[in-house]
Formats: C-alpha cells, sequence, structure tokens
C-alpha cells in the first residue's frame, strides 16, 4: 500500500507537471499580453513604443520563452506561485484574500448540495416505484439539464418578485461579520451551485443503492429484525456510498467551474472571479499558479478516494 | 436515430420474423418497443426529434429576423421642434421608438428584449446553434477520443502511458478554465472554434471508455486468429477491433451532447460563446439586466436551454441502457 500510494503521489508530480506546462503553453498561445491590456484604454500610451517595451522588460515578458518556463517551473518547484503584473504582489498573498469568500460559497455549496442530494437517492430508491421515486428522479434528471446560472437566476427573480430579502452584492458581508447579510448573499449561488454540482451524485447514489438493497446481507439484516432504517443508513448506505466516492475529483470539479460562474454573477471577489478577471487582464503568473494549485487539489482529491477506496472495500487491493 | 441502435438488442427469436418484414415497417416497429421499454427514453426521442425539427425548420417558423429591431413611429415625433423643446422633451428628436421589453403577445410570442428584438425569433435560431454546437462538439471528441483510445489500448507500452498522463492532467483541469483558454485564442472567436474547444475538452473522457473497451476485446480469439492470418495492425484495429467497439462509441457519442450544449451556454452566458450569433446562453445573460421587471428572455431562453439538455440526456441515457448498461455512472 505504501509503495501504491508513493507510485501515486510520483504520478501526481508528473500530471502537475503537464498542467503547468499546458497552462503556460495556452495563455502564451492567447492573443495580447499584459502590457497590450493595459494601453488598451489609453490611446497615448498604446503609440509610445519605448514604454511599452520597458514595460515588457520589468515584466520579464521579453525574456525568451523557455526561460520564462524555468522560472516558473522553478517557481512552482520551490513552491512560489508567482507573481502578480497588476499587483506586483505574490500569488498566494492574492489568494489569500479572495480564499475565505471562495471557502464561504463553496462550503455552503457543498454542504447544501450534500444534504440534498444523499437524501434524494437514498429515499428514492428506499421508495423505488412510488410517486416520490418519479418525483425525486425527475427532481435529479432536471437537476443535471438546467445550467447553474438558470437556477441562480430562477431563484433571484422569486426573491425580487416577492421582495423576500435584499441581496447585497456591493457590501461584499463575510459570514463572520454580518451573518445576515452574508446569508442573503450566498444562499442562491450556494443553492445552485450545490444542486447543479451534486445533481450526478444523487443518480449514481440511486442506482448504488438499489444493488446493494437486494444482497443477502441486507436480507438477513432485516430477518435478524433490525429496524428498517438502521438498515437502510448502517448496512445499505455505507457500501453504496463506495461507488459514489469514485465520482469526487468529477464533483470537486464540476463545482469549481460553478463557481467561476456564480462568483461572477454575484460579484463574490473570491478565487473563481479571480481566475476569470485575471485570464481577461492577460495577468498571467496568478492564473497560471492559480490553474496549477486547483489541479493540486483536484488529483489530490482522486488519491485520497483511491486510498479510502481500498480501505473502505477490503475486496480491493492495489499492487 | 435511435432505430438501428436498438436492433442488436432484440433477442433472436424476435428478430427473426422482424428482420421478414420491410424497412420502414421494421423501423416504426423498432421504434415503438424501445419507446415502450424505455418511456423517459421515449419522452427524450419526442424532444430530441422536436429540437432537431426546430433547429432544421428555424428559417420558416421564425417569423421574424433574430436581429430585426421593431419600433414604432413616435406619435410626438417633431421634424419641425424648437431646439429648445427638445431640450425640455428629447422625445419630440427621435421619429420611431423602440418596441422594448414586451411581455409576450399575438405578435410576439415570446415578448421582445431589450433591443426591441423578437424572443421566439431567437430562441427559434437558438436551436439550431444549440444543436449544431452539441452534435459538432460530441462528434469532434468521438473521432479524436476514438482514435487515441483505440491505437492507445491496442499497442500499450510507452505511448499508452504518455496518453494516459495527458488524459489525467486535461481531467485535472476544471472544465469551464479550460474552455476559457481555448476560445480566447482569436479575439472573437468563431463558431467552429468553440466547437473544436468543447470536443478538446470531451475527447479525454471518451478516450477512457473506448481505451478500457479496447483492453476488453485485443486479447480475443478472434484477434489472435487475424493475427495469425498475418493481417498488419492497423488492419486489425480497423476491420476487427472497431467494428466491435460501436456499442460504447455510439454510447458516448449520445450521452455527451447534453453536456456539450450546458458548457457552451455556460461560456456564451459569460460572453466568451461564438461571437456574432444568437445561443441562448447570451439570451440568458442579457435577460439579467432588468430581470425583475422584464424576465420574460432569461426564463424563456433558460428553459429552451434545460428542455433541450433534458431531450438529449434522456435519449443518450435510454441509449446507454440499451446498448451498454456497464457504462451507467461513467
Amino acid at each position: 500500500m505504501t509503495q501504491y500510494i508513493l507510485r501515486r503521489l510520483l504520478l501526481n508530480v508528473v500530471v502537475i507537471w503537464l498542467v503547468a506546462s499546458l497552462v503556460f503553453v495556452a495563455v502564451r498561445a492567447l492573443p495580447g499580453d499584459f502590457v497590450l491590456t493595459q494601453v488598451a484604454t489609453n490611446l497615448e500610451l498604446a503609440d509610445n513604443q519605448a514604454a511599452i517595451a520597458e514595460a515588457r522588460r520589468l515584466l520579464g515578458l521579453d525574456k525568451p520563452l523557455w526561460q520564462q518556463y524555468a522560472v516558473f517551473i522553478a517557481g512552482l518547484a520551490t513552491g512560489d506561485l508567482g507573481t502578480s503584473y497588476a499587483t506586483r504582489r505574490s500569488t498566494w498573498a492574492e489568494l489569500g484574500d479572495r480564499l475565505p469568500y471562495t471557502l464561504e460559497l463553496g462550503t455552503m455549496i457543498v454542504l447544501i448540495g450534500f444534504s440534498i442530494s444523499l437524501p434524494v437517492g437514498i429515499i428514492s430508491a428506499v421508495k423505488q416505484d412510488t410517486w416520490i421515486d418519479y418525483l425525486l428522479r425527475g427532481f435529479a434528471i432536471l437537476a443535471v439539464a438546467t445550467p447553474v446560472f438558470f437556477i441562480a437566476v430562477i431563484l433571484t427573480l422569486i426573491v425580487l418578485k416577492y421582495d423576500l430579502w435584499t441581496i447585497d452584492i456591493i457590501g461584499r458581508p463575510h459570514f463572520w461579520t454580518d451573518p445576515k447579510k452574508a446569508l442573503t448573499l450566498y444562499i442562491i449561488p450556494a443553492i445552485s451551485g450545490g444542486v447543479t454540482g451534486t445533481a450526478g451524485v444523487m443518480r449514481l447514489l440511486r442506482s448504488q443503492m438499489l444493488e446493494v438493497l437486494r444482497q443477502d446481507y441486507i436480507r438477513t439484516a432485516h430477518a435478524k429484525g433490525l429496524r428498517r432504517r438502521s438498515v437502510v443508513l448502517r448496512h445499505a448506505l455505507k457500501n453504496a456510498m463506495i461507488p459514489v466516492l469514485t465520482v469526487m475529483g468529477l464533483t470537486v470539479s464540476a463545482i469549481v467551474s460553478g463557481q467561476i460562474i456564480l462568483e461572477n454573477m454575484f460579484n463574490i471577489p473570491g478565487i473563481g472571479q479571480f481566475l476569470f478577471s485575471r485570464l481577461l487582464m492577460r495577468d498571467f503568473p496568478p492564473f497560471q499558479g492559480t490553474v496549477v494549485l486547483i489541479a493540486t487539489v483536484i488529483v489530490t482529491v482522486n488519491l485520497i478516494v483511491d486510498i479510502l477506496y481500498a480501505w473502505l472495500d477490503p475486496r480491493i487491493r492495489y499492487a | 436515430m435511435a432505430q438501428e441502435q436498438v436492433a442488436p438488442a432484440v433477442p433472436e427469436a424476435l428478430a427473426a420474423p422482424i428482420a421478414e418484414r420491410r424497412g420502414a415497417v421494421r423501423l416504426v416497429a423498432g421504434l415503438g418497443r424501445f419507446v415502450r421499454r424505455r418511456k423517459l427514453g421515449g419522452v427524450g426521442l419526442a424532444l430530441v426529434v422536436l429540437i432537431l425539427g426546430v433547429a432544421v425548420a428555424a428559417p420558416a417558423i421564425q417569423r421574424y429576423g433574430d436581429t430585426q429591431a421593431f419600433e414604432v413611429p413616435n406619435p410626438e415625433f417633431n421634424p419641425t421642434a424648437n431646439p429648445l423643446d427638445i431640450a425640455r422633451n428629447p422625445r419630440l428628436s427621435t421619429p420611431v421608438i423602440l418596441e422594448r421589453h414586451q411581455a409576450p403577445s399575438a405578435r410576439h410570442w415570446f415578448g421582445t428584449d431589450q433591443f426591441g428584438r423578437d424572443i421566439y425569433a431567437r430562441i427559434i435560431v437558438g436551436a439550431r446553434l444549440a444543436v449544431i454546437i452539441g452534435i459538432g462538439a460530441s462528434l469532434v471528441a468521438v473521432c479524436v477520443g476514438t482514435l487515441v483510445g483505440v491505437v492507445s489500448g491496442y499497442f500499450g507500452g510507452w505511448f499508452d502511458l504518455v496518453v494516459q498522463r495527458c488524459v489525467d492532467a486535461l481531467q485535472a483541469f476544471p472544465g469551464l478554465v479550460l474552455l476559457l483558454l481555448i476560445v480566447q485564442v482569436v479575439p472573437e472567436p468563431p463558431l467552429v472554434l468553440t466547437v473544436v474547444a468543447l470536443g478538446v475538452l470531451g475527447w479525454a473522457t471518451v478516450t477512457r471508455i473506448i481505451r478500457s473497451a479496447v483492453l476488453a476485446i485485443k486479447n480475443s480469439p478472434f484477434v489472435e486468429a487475424a493475427r495469425a492470418y498475418g493481417a498488419t495492425d492497423a488492419r486489425i484495429m480497423a476491420a476487427h477491433v472497431l467494428p466491435n467497439i460501436v456499442a460504447p462509441i455510439i454510447v458516448v457519442f449520445s450521452i455527451g451532447i447534453g453536456a456539450y450544449i450546458l458548457a457552451e451556454a455556460s461560456l456564451s452566458f459569460l460572453g466568451l460563446g461564438p461571437a456574432d450569433k444568437t445561443t441562448w446562453g447570451k439570451m440568458v445573460n442579457a435577460g439579467r439586466v432588468a430581470l425583475d421587471l422584464h424576465p420574460w428572455e432569461a426564463l424563456f431562453s433558460g428553459m429552451a436551454i434545460t428542455i433541450t439538455v433534458l431531450g438529449f440526456n434522456l435519449a443518450g441515457d435510454a441509449i446507454r441502457d440499451e446498448l451498454d448498461p456497464r457504462l451507467r455512472g461513467r
């Protein structure tokens, strides 16, 4: 097992290096650079070639690509995600400012998502082929098909139409500074992101539960006279959750994509909005660094899931 | 589309008498059986047929141009108005008024948007775009993914290793970030770039599935027989491996379409969709401007996305269950 984990860690390093190289090449294939986006709005500066060349020299954009690449990779190796062209601050510091917002929204998305998707999956399996099952399955199928921003638009419309509360998209409240305002801001994106992000989990969990509920040991548990509730939650759910775990990496990826949209919609200054605005600005280092960081989170989640997998299901052994 | 795919799943006993019937009758019978067995799949198929019909017939049923701005003469317009009066009432100087933000009516079935354009016409035109993008992107992903997956699974070795790590790397990217990177390569992304970007996003998943299908059959007796016979690798892949993985290929193709339409809607919503085209994602975004007063544009275009994706997803799921239930949950 230790050997397996070590090998996977090594592979993950290779994968992260590939992601870093890919994003490095991709951002430089885009038209324009940071200096050009800055002078684009300033007609007088746009003609000042000397100043533009000087700015590029200061940012290191005049160096040959292989040198820029070497600096980037060497930085990553020491945990340095680069320095923003725009603010001249390190990417870590920039991310530090934004992390609280993203974590607040992300935590709420995960909490709401799973507190909807787990019951939906379990109940529709237990009540298979009843009207409750049809209703919940219909809900799950719709959740997969609806864009995250459309759910957010509908919820916003309801809140506005019935004047339920004011959505503060300017004050940037935190849960620890102004919990009430923060809740009214985050609740809509959190429900939208949660429902769409875990829609796949609902359907997968239902089909896994159905399979597990037909197993002999479940019949035995019923025969022993255990309460239905504890058979379902203790005996069945545990085993049904194992395959659901494998899609966690995909779920994280879906939630990140959702956050990019939701943070832009609700003007939440988190990492999703940061990523999007820095890309448009061609501020390469923080963009590259953030993408590498997210990729690291995703491959690490996948690794943890695979390790948990072997631990939860002893039949699985990794060579 | 589904009738040929249903055929292999028909039990032998049933298939024999059906085979004697003529093409059209057989097609209807097969379709009828598919709909009876897969009720949700039938609903999905009906939606897909409806959307394909709308996409094909768009010019005939859209009633108005999708960029045509509706205006009415301004009753207050006075060409000889005194500049001082115009300063007091600027409406005196404009000969026409845009019919902005109209509610649904007999004239504008879904109302008009902020530029006085007919929302119904724009939804219909958007259907054509969604279909082109969904099917086009899935085709790109399946072609690239199958080619890479077959070669990688068949040969194995270092090529397989390199390909699999690249697939890992692509799957470690949050999908939307990758899309954002690709579509910005040119300032105004044309439609074909959007399709290619979505295909690039999807080929990794396709490759995984195709590769495992190839691994499952590459040591079968019939492949070994072909090799003993002296067939080249290229011939074995094309004539023996490929025909035996048609089922998963059809499944990944049909199951991906809905997801690509959704991803394109997200791109368009963020303002990076295909330039100069009317897409539903752009319409939802535009409709947010005055959402509480004029929700029609956002609501109708959002529902159009959901219904379309729902149709393709349901049909895709049913085709998967029919052809290759093992792919469930992938």
